[in-house]
This record gives structure tokens, sequence and C-alpha cells, in this order.
């Protein structure tokens, strides 16, 4: 540090703090207006649900409903499928797959990380081919397929390609087994444990952390996803909670109904939110290591 | 040493068993990859050169005929070129929510802020888990150009839906806000990779904290912005939600999956459909790899 700035210190410190009180007040103002922007919609949409049909259509804009009414919520029920059929389809469909899919998906991964297998690197490659494949090239001849085989209509095409597993959680899980010590399947083999054994002992255990953060992402997907059940399950009682509310979207076109589609979007909502809240930890975390990976 | 050469046999049985097993392990992920990608991609390719006959309930063989209709047929061209159109200007939302999500994490990491900065990012990552139905529809409320809130702020009946820019417009809107919470999150992760050491040296050297931001995070970060281009833009190629359920169909917001379903699905056109599909697949695979490429996935050690 040279004299000169040496000497400049004691003024520049001064100058500092006002310039900090009024650097925190804009940094505060600018966080706060972003906050207010991102939490309205959602206020926006709760206070819509409790409105009259009317009244959310009225020229002049008011916050507030004039009475809170809950006949939006009750003519949910009224739905066909009702919210709560489709509630229930949506839950089936996570509990259908989630599961059995993170399983078979975690095995492989173990076989992949932990294990001797021929031509790995290739079969490496070839799986992760397929996730440059996007959705919309294949969905017509499965439409087709699952069409044929009297599939449509029914939840089996939403629930079968999940059971073969996920590649794209087979590699966070092959990146997180590197961390994992190999140590642990030496012993079980010492033990003269099977390899199936050392699996769901040893690993799924150590995988813990991984897979938590993976299954809330896999459970927001499919709770959220709209375009393959709106295609698959139109027009029949399996109808999930967002190709629902699509469809009552659809339907109003010429009688808007806003208030009701807003309670559905609120009770649609309510999980995600839920969950998201209580896990909020493994969804950065996870969204953090996604982009770390290069 | 001596130990393992006179068990070798035995050793090799096991590896045998091993390799066995963890064949047996990876057969579902294998062969749902069969099935469901390379099959289905091979149906595709073959369904783009056909053309069904609703009459004589046939198939007829085409060639490359589809590929040439989406590009000069027409009735169809029209459709599919505005398709493209309207994704490639959507994709504009893709950098603007870049920009917005650096910039909030660059005001995060402000020392006025830092010590609540975790609560605001939950709160500006609540969007991304959302649904996007239930997203769409808020904003459909939102910009209905009668009643809808913006336009009542306004004062003015801005036409958001039936201008073909404007409705394009507001889809930006919707999805700069839905999307600058995930864009924040992986850049202050990108942020926070960043070695301190680097701040500090800037510090002796009197920087101020826009110079550090601009020759220091920026420069760092450029991957992490990067693969959120990259995947932005594939996502944005696939977008239908906002055809479908925002613009209920608007000619001004149809994007090439919309373009894909409408034919392939609503009106039987489905060897029309699947060129189309194949020509997605085909720009985004490409893309895709060149990300690899740089971002060195490839290269994986076992």
């Amino acid at each position: 540090m040279s004299p000169l700035t040496k000497a400049l210190r004691p003024k520049k410190v001064k100058h500092n703090r006002t310039g900090r009180v009024i650097r925190a007040i804009i940094v505060w103002a600018l966080v706060a207006a972003v906050a207010f922007i991102t939490v309205f919609p959602y206020a926006w949409m709760i206070l819509t649900s409790f409105k009259g049909r009317l009244e959310a259509m009225s020229m002049e804009i008011k916050l507030f409903p004039e009475t809170f009414k809950l006949d939006s919520y009750f003519a949910l029920t009224d739905q066909d499928p009702s919210f709560v059929r489709a509630m229930l389809n949506t839950v089936f469909l996570e509990l259908a797959v989630v599961p059995a899919g993170t399983f078979v998906t975690a095995l492989a991964a173990f076989a992949f990380a932990k294990m001797r297998l021929p031509h790995k690197r290739f079969w490496l490659l070839f799986l992760m081919s397929g996730m440059m494949v996007p959705y919309a090239a294949l969905m017509l001849p499965q439409y087709r397929a699952f069409s044929a085989i009297g599939w449509v209509g029914t939840p089996l095409p939403l629930i079968i390609p999940g059971l073969f597993g996920n590649v794209s959680m087979m590699f966070f899980f092959i990146q997180y087994l590197k961390s994992v010590p190999s140590a642990l399947i030496e012993a079980g083999r010492v033990d003269g444990a099977s390899w199936f054994g050392i699996f769901v002992r040893i690993m799924l255990p150590s995988m813990f952390p991984a897979i938590a953060a993976q299954v809330v992402f896999w459970f927001l997907g499919i709770w959220n996803d709209y375009f393959a059940p709106s295609l698959y399950l139109s027009g029949s009682n399996w109808l999930t909670l967002q190709a629902l509310l699509a469809q009552i979207n659809d339907n109003m076109q010429r009688m808007p109904d806003y208030p009701l589609v807003m309670a559905g979007a609120v009770i649609s909502s309510i999980p995600i939110i839920v969950i998201y809240i209580a896990c909020q930890k493994y969804f950065v975390q996870s969204l953090a290591m996604s982009g770390m990976k290069d | 040493m001596t130990a393992t050469r006179r068990h070798g046999s035995k050793k090799t049985d096991l590896h045998k068993s091993e390799r066995r097993t963890a064949r047996l392990f990876i057969a579902l992920p294998v062969t749902g990859f069969m099935i469901f990608t390379l099959f289905t991609l091979v149906a595709v390719f073959v369904f783009s050169m056909m053309d069904y006959n609703v009459f004589r309930e046939e198939y007829i063989f085409l060639g490359f005929q589809n590929f040439v209709d989406l590009f000069s047929s027409k009735i169809y061209s029209v459709a599919f070129f505005r398709a493209i159109g309207n994704t490639v200007f959507m994709l504009l939302g893709v950098p603007i929510g870049i920009a917005v999500g650096l910039a909030l994490a660059a005001l995060l990491q402000a020392k006025a802020i830092r010590r609540s900065n975790k609560l605001f990012q939950v709160l500006f990552y609540l969007p991304s888990v959302t649904s996007v139905v239930a997203i769409n529809l808020v904003f459909r409320y939102l910009f209905n150009p009668e009643y809808g809130l913006i336009n009542g702020i306004l004062g003015a009946t801005v036409p958001w839906y039936s201008n073909g820019w404007l409705i394009k417009i507001a889809i930006i809107i919707k999805n700069t806000w839905s999307g600058m919470g995930g864009t924040m999150i992986l850049c202050l992760a990108g942020m926070l990779a960043i070695p301190a050491s680097y701040y500090e040296a800037a510090d002796i050297d009197g920087a101020s904290a826009a110079r550090k931001f601009f020759k220091i995070t920026l420069p760092l970060i450029t991957p992490t912005m990067f693969y959120m281009l990259i995947t932005g833009v594939i996502g944005g190629l696939q977008s239908y939600a906002d055809a479908q359920v925002f613009a209920a169909g608007a000619p001004g917001a149809q994007t090439i999956v919309y373009f894909i379903w409408q034919y392939g699905i609503n009106t039987g056109k489905q060897g029309l459909a699947s060129a189309a599909s194949l020509i997605l697949a085909a720009f985004i695979m490409l893309i895709t790899f060149v990300q690899f490429k740089i971002s060195d996935k490839w290269v994986y050690e076992d």
C-alpha cells in the first residue's frame, strides 16, 4: 500500500459508511421488488379463487373478493372426473412409477459404478445418447404403439416406461457413487454377501442423500407433467390433476370461469409447495450439482 | 502374491459371475432404452416416409415427400415456418432469463443481504417447482386483454392474445418470471465455486464491486452460463404448454411441438408430423452433441 493511499484512508472509510448504507437500501429495495413480483401471481391466484365468476371478469380491478366464496372449490368436485379422483390418480401414478423406477435406476448405477462389467464405456455412451432424443420425436410412434395395444385411456403408457429406470437419474447416481468407498463392498464380499445383498443392505442406505434429491425431482416432474397425461388420458377417468386443469381451461373458452381454474391451480399446487418447502435443501442442492458437472 | 496365483481360477470364476450379475443389473435400463428410444426412433423414421390413407385404410410410401411438403407445400409450409419462427423468437426468453438470474444472484451476493439470502433463494425458486399449467393459467388471466390485471394497471386495452408479436412477448415475460429462480441458483452455485482468494487479491488492489463482477465473476461463470443457455434452448425448442394452455392454440404462439401434436395426433397427418419431429430431433441432438463435446461430458472414467 502506497503512502498516498494510506493518507487517504480515513476519509475513504467515512465515505464508505454512507455508501454502504445507500447500497444496502438499494439492494434490499431491488430484492424486495423481485420478491413481490414472484409472490404476486400466487396471491392473485388465491384471491381470485375466492371470487365470484362475474366478479373475476369485472372491468374494475379489485384485489380482494367482495366476500370470500368457497363455491369454486366445491365446483371442482363436480368436474368429470372429480378433482379428488384426479388427485388420487396422480398419487397412484407417483407410487407406481417412482419407487420401483428409482430402485431399478440405482441398481444399474451400482453395477456401472462399482462392478466389473464388460464394455462398460460402450453401454454408458449407449444409454447416454438416449438423453439427447427429445420426447417430441418419440411421441408419435409411441402413441400409435400404445393405442394399438389398447393402452390409451389407461395409465399404463405413463407407468411402464418409467419402470425401466431413468437415465439422467442414473448418471447422477454413478457420479455420487464415486464418493462412496469401495471398501464397504469388499467387506460385504468377504462376509459372503451376494451382489444384490450388498446393493440392498450397504449401497442403498449410503446413497440416501442422492436418492432423496433425485426422487424429489422425479416426483415433481410427474406431478407437474401435463403433455403425456393429456395425450393418453383425455376423456378417461384416469386424468391427472394437471391434465384435468388444462381440460377445464379448454372447456371454458366460451364461458370463462377464472375462479374455478384458479381454485384448481391452488389445490394442485399446494402439495408441491409443501413438499418443496419441506425438502428445499435437496432441491437447491441437486439443482446446483446438476449445473456444476462441467 | 502366491495366494492370488493359487486361487487364480477361483477368482476368474468370481469375476465371471460378477460380470454376469452386473449385466443383469443394467438389463432393464438397456432394454427400456432399446424399446422406447432406439426402436421408436426407427419407427418415426419409417413413419416420416409414409402417409396414411384414411379412405383406403392403408399406408402409402412417399419417400422424402413429407420433408419436401414441410418446406414447399402451400398448405403445410406456412404453418411449419410459422411454428419455427414462433419457437425461435420465443427462445429470446432464454438469454433474458439468464441475465435476470445472473443479476439476482449478484444481488444476493451483496454483503447487505447475504445473511438472508437462503430465504430469497427458496422464494425465487418457487415458480420453478410450480406446475406449468397453473402458471400458464394465472398468466393467461393476468394478460387477459379485457379484464386482466396487467391491462388494468396499464390503463389500456393491449391486445395480448390477438397480436402475433404481443402474445410471444407475453410468453417471454411469463417464462422470465418462472425461469429466473432456476438460473439464479445455478449462477450462485457457479459463483460460490470461485476461490475467495481471487476477490481478496482484487480487494488489495482496491477494485470496485462492479470491476470484480466483470473481471472475475463473469468470466469464471461463463461455463455455467453456457450450460444454461444450451439447456434453455433445448427446453425452449420443445415448448408446447405455452402454445396450448397460455395461447389456447393462437397462431401467433404455435410452436414446433404444437405443430407436431396438431398434425400427428389431432388431424392424422402422421407422416408429415413425423418428418417435422425428426427435423426437430436432429437439430436438438446436434446442439446436445456440441454441448457434450465442449463441456467434455463424454469423458466418463470408470
